[in-house]
């Protein structure tokens, strides 16, 4: 069968392999995790101000990998993959953010007022 | 031991000792000689008629789509068989045990069954109708089925597939075996914390329904991902997206529903198991646990659950209405967006389990629109199916029966399931027997789609029809049976009953009960016909052998092959060029045509790895619920080196050459799934010769 | 009936010599697709850990910023990335079928991973030593055992980087060894992105 002879180093998923790309993704990956870590180190920011910028810098590095390291695009070897992994990211939505909504009303209905999350009002 | 265990605990035994065999229990004795009967004629016949081998090479090591399907099956309708034993045995306790003047037999205060083991019975029987019935055979179907559907040789990843169904098969044995050795959970077949943990549950039964469930869900998982691959790469030329059969649409959709909320369960199991294990505080009362955790990770698992296993079903019945009214399904592009709007919202909605449980009124109202949304697309289908029937040239044979039957029990389930969404009506029947009839008209829809594709797709499998006159009463029983058993159960809802009960306090409640188990015995009635149905196909299975199209008005790729479908499904990859293909060229005079020529077709060989691999799954699941940690470890240990070690076998297949093909494609009686010998050799046993 | 094509002979009924479809892609989706359902034995942990981070369930006890060294922790992370960006490297030396840069590039990226269990299993020990242990209170086992799975994970894809050595070493680039690599890149890397959301939502969230 042709699939089964042809020279597996010449698949498209092999030949996508760049050291550009990867040291690129590499070291956005590390800046953008060291600039998070300041932001804590310093402590000078409000928490809620802090938590959306964590997250943000959280979501630049994950997007550096998705695009540098997993090499994810539309091409046809790839768009499955990128398709999939768009279908999933709100089931992460859905799962973590309905399920910490949930809590925060459920507390103050039945937990004492020792429920404050660290930093934040309740 | 980092938590404290009642009773004693051995190195070499774990907590297994001769006082945990229930021999003094009456019914469970009962059950062991029937199990015991029934396995020793199975195992004397097959030496008797040497079928050992035959067993072993053409069925245990087969990776081919068809056979895991009917093994799947198999294992599922035996289970369907014992959750349908349990489901009679809680109807009698209720029937038997209502009002304080009750008589009590056995051990019992009231009926015959005492609370610890009325207990475990409708856990296991919840546990064994969700888990190892419906969605196993459904998981069958969509095995045999779907690759024919689209015109491949097999699913995507064959060894995956035999793995799937030995770790499946193994989370079954474990649930089969706490029947004999042991218990098994009290605590519901959703496991209600903190009834599930160490101090209330101090014996195994947790254990063996949270490691059958983990195994059974690593099954499911893996399976999914085979599927998906299967549809995305695997499509024959010509089947675009819009031409796919509905049924491996629907499939789809189930499956992606198996590969993302499976894994939910497994942690929110895994937790528990860490509680019961390692001591940690997950679920616990005191010492920072959170009990309402646990259920909000069930849920989340769970609500996509009950998708997963109606989605198929609802496929099955797009298929069968469309061939018995000779029309092609009304509106299939608004059916595949609604199919897979329902997949997706299914993910929004889990809190209507739990909308009791204290959440904010804001939350409430969002997971109720979120329900009532999802009852939007299922509207839809119901519509789309009435639209098919109208003006159709309709033939009841037995799977329309079941098809309509499915529709009809769907309006009442789907329903009551709209009125349960609101969160006002729901307070007033939380945890009331209505929502055990709504669920069960539910599943039974499912239950309807399953004996739908049996009657439907068995001539195809087999070649020969199963019995339409038995057949025929089991479905005028089994549906005088439901009608009968829930519409009783609606009322008992309304009138206040509550679930998980083995002792009722309200006489008033007797005639409704008497009803429901008149009901039951409706259904023992239906369940003698089906074994009737068997014996009778099976009995005349000459005369009712059917050529290819047994329906003759049936639609898609699956009818263009042999009957019985021979191992590499079609000769030559078949051009697709619209929907209904198999239609299109009957009626455009093409349905004889085969191809010219035939051409080699490479498989691959059998392995006894999936079987061991399941084997070693079974081991650790026991061991671990045990405690008998050398077998877990070992087991364990096993299972990765079976895998590494697979890695470095060759992992070529075998070639049938185009002249075999011509040869079995002639063959004026097709070739036999049971009785032909043509399954491929098994790699391992090659390797050692 | 109704909406059937109709089929004249000009239509190819049967595709002769249909390729089977490529087998790298195959394996590749449904390993990815695996990965993704791994992704959602995280999120399911993740919701825990929102659930179970709050004051209360320290039940008196430590506090993540009691146990977490956010420092220490970037460390952990650099050292992760390297790994990754170890066997990214294994991965352009195959595209040039140099077996040597491969191998070469799969053993560092093992002793980097080694190096980063190293690294967390002595912060554990130092936390147990203390006598903070997950069974502490549900706080400490959601840390304990949210960090773990993923040290797990990694534990595990060093295992098969080690299996992977060895099947390049005896076997060479066959299509099976080729598309492993390529599974286990997808692997590693997800570890890497998994760690991402753990440094940023345990350490330096638990920290500040």
């Amino acid at each position: 069968m042709s699939a089964h002879e042809a020279d597996p180093l010449d698949h498209p998923e092999v030949r996508h392999a760049s050291p550009l790309a990867y040291v690129s993704g590499y070291l956005l990956s590390v800046i953008f995790m060291a600039i998070a870590l300041l932001l804590t180190l310093r402590h000078t920011m409000h928490y809620l101000n802090f938590i959306i910028a964590v997250s943000i810098l959280a979501g630049l590095a994950l997007l550096a990998q998705a695009l540098l390291m997993f090499r994810l695009d539309l091409s046809k070897s790839q768009q499955w993959k990128t398709f999939s992994l768009i279908l999933v990211l709100p089931l992460f939505v859905l799962s973590i953010g309905l399920t910490g909504w949930m809590f925060h009303t459920l507390y103050p209905r039945t937990m004492m007022h020792f429920m404050q999350v660290q930093g934040a009002d309740m | 031991m980092l938590v404290h265990l009642q009773g004693p605990w051995t190195p070499l035994f774990g907590r297994l000792t001769l006082a945990q065999i229930p021999y003094h229990n009456g019914i469970v004795l009962g059950a062991f000689i029937f199990a015991a009967g029934a396995g020793l004629v199975i195992m004397a016949a097959l030496t008797y008629y040497r079928k050992w081998g035959y067993l072993i090479r053409e069925w245990i090591t087969s990776l081919d789509h068809k056979k895991i399907g009917v093994m799947y099956i198999i294992v599922g309708l035996v289970m369907l068989f014992r959750g349908f034993i349990d489901g009679v045995m809680i109807r009698t306790q209720q029937a038997m045990a209502d009002g304080p003047h009750s008589a009590g037999h056995l051990q019992a205060l009231h009926g015959y069954l005492p609370p610890f083991h009325f207990d475990q019975i409708y856990s296991s029987h919840g546990t064994i109708m969700i888990i190892f019935a419906v969605t196993v055979v459904l998981t069958g179907f969509q095995n045999i089925i779907v690759p024919l559907q689209i015109g491949a040789r097999d699913m995507a990843f064959p060894y995956l597939n035999a793995v799937s169904l030995w770790l499946t098969a193994a989370g079954a044995a474990l649930v089969m075996i706490s029947l004999f050795v042991g218990d098994f959970s009290h605590a519901g077949w959703v496991g209600i914390i903190p009834l599930t943990e160490l101090p209330y549950s101090p014996g195994v039964g947790v254990d063996y329904w949270d490691w059958a469930l983990q195994l059974s869900s690593l099954g499911t998982t893996l399976g999914a991902l085979n599927l998906i691959t299967t549809i995305v790469m695997m499509r024959a030329p010509g089947m675009t997206w819009f031409r796919m059969p509905f049924f491996t649409w629907a499939s789809l959709s189930t499956q992606t529903i198996g590969l993302t909320a499976f894994p939910v369960l497994g942690v929110a199991l895994a937790l528990l198991s860490a509680d019961r294990y390692l001591g940690t505080h997950f679920y616990t009362g005191g010492m920072g646990g959170n009990l309402m955790l646990y259920t909000d990770l069930f849920w989340i698992w769970g609500h996509p659950e009950v998708y997963f296993i109606i989605l198929p079903a609802w496929g099955i019945m797009s298929e069968v209405i469309p061939v018995f009214s000779e029309k092609a399904l009304f509106g299939y592009t608004v059916m595949v967006a609604a199919t897979l709007s329902i997949a997706g919202l299914s993910w929004a909605v889990w809190l209507h389990h739990f909308f009791t449980m204290g959440a904010g009124p804001g939350v409430n109202l969002f997971f109720s629109v979120s329900t009532m949304l999802v009852g939007i697309p299922t509207g839809v289908k119901v519509f789309n199916w009435s639209l098919t029937l109208y003006r159709g040239r309709l033939r009841f044979e037995t799977p329309m029966l079941w098809a309509i039957g499915g529709l009809i029990l769907l309006l009442v389930g789907g329903l009551t399931g709209m009125m349960l969404a609101i969160p006002a009506i729901n307070y007033t029947v939380h945890n009331s027997v209505f929502v055990i009839a709504h669920f069960h008209m539910m599943f039974l829809v499912s239950v309807y789609g399953i004996f739908a594709g049996m009657m439907f797709w068995f001539p195809k499998v087999f070649g020969f029809r199963l019995d339409e006159n038995s057949g025929r009463k089991f479905f005028i029983f089994f549906s005088l049976g439901t009608a009968t058993t829930f519409s009783a159960m609606f009322t008992l809802g309304f009138m206040g009953m509550t679930r998980r009960l083995d002792y009722l306090y309200d006489p008033h409640w007797q005639p409704l009960l008497d009803i429901e188990e008149f009901g039951i015995f409706l259904y023992c009635v239906a369940v003698f016909y089906f074994f009737k149905m068997i014996y009778v196909s099976l009995r005349d299975r000459a005369k009712e052998s059917h050529g290819q199209d047994v329906w003759s008005t049936s639609r898609t790729l699956e009818w263009m092959t042999l009957t019985p479908v021979p191992y590499y499904n079609f000769a030559v990859i078949p051009e697709v060029h619209g929907r209904d293909e198999w239609a299109s060229r009957r009626e455009s005079g093409f349905e004889d045509s085969g191809p010219e020529e035939y051409e080699d077709i490479h498989l691959p060989k059998n392995s006894i790895a999936p079987a061991v691999i399941g084997a070693l799954a079974f081991g650790f699941g026991f061991g671990m619920t045990w405690r008998i940690w050398w077998m877990a470890g070992l087991s364990l240990l096993g299972i990765i080196g079976v895998v590494i070690l697979r890695s470095f076998a060759d992992q070529s297949g075998i070639v049938l050459s185009a002249e075999a093909v011509r040869r079995m494609e002639q063959k004026p009686e097709g070739t036999g799934i049971i009785t032909d010998h043509i399954s491929p050799p098994v790699a391992e046993l090659e390797a050692l010769s | 009936m109704s909406r059937t094509e109709t089929l004249t002979p000009a239509h190819r009924l049967w595709a002769r010599h249909h390729p089977e479809p490529d087998p790298i892609a195959m394996k590749t989706l449904g390993f990815w697709l695996y990965m993704l359902s791994d992704a959602l034995i995280f999120a399911g942990l993740f919701a825990a850990y929102a659930v179970l981070d709050h004051k209360f369930n320290a039940a008196g006890g430590p506090q993540i910023k009691n146990v977490v060294h956010p420092l220490e922790a970037f460390v952990q992370t650099v050292v992760v990335f390297t790994s990754v960006l170890a066997y990214s490297l294994a991965m352009v030396g195959l595209k040039a079928r140099n077996r040597m840069f491969v191998l070469a590039g799969l053993l560092s990226a093992f002793v980097l991973g080694g190096v980063f269990l190293g690294l967390e299993i002595n912060d554990f020990a130092t936390l147990v030593a203390h006598g903070i242990t997950p069974e502490r209170s549900g706080l400490m086992s959601i840390f304990f055992v949210l960090i773990a799975t993923h040290g797990l994970h990694m534990a595990f894809g060093m295992l098969w980087m080690a299996v992977m050595m060895a099947q390049v070493a005896l076997k060479g680039f066959t299509t099976e060894v080729v598309t492993r690599l390529l599974n286990l890149r997808l692997f590693w890397v997800f570890q890497a992105s998994i760690w991402v959301c753990m440094f940023v939502f345990v350490y330096l969230n638990g920290a500040f």
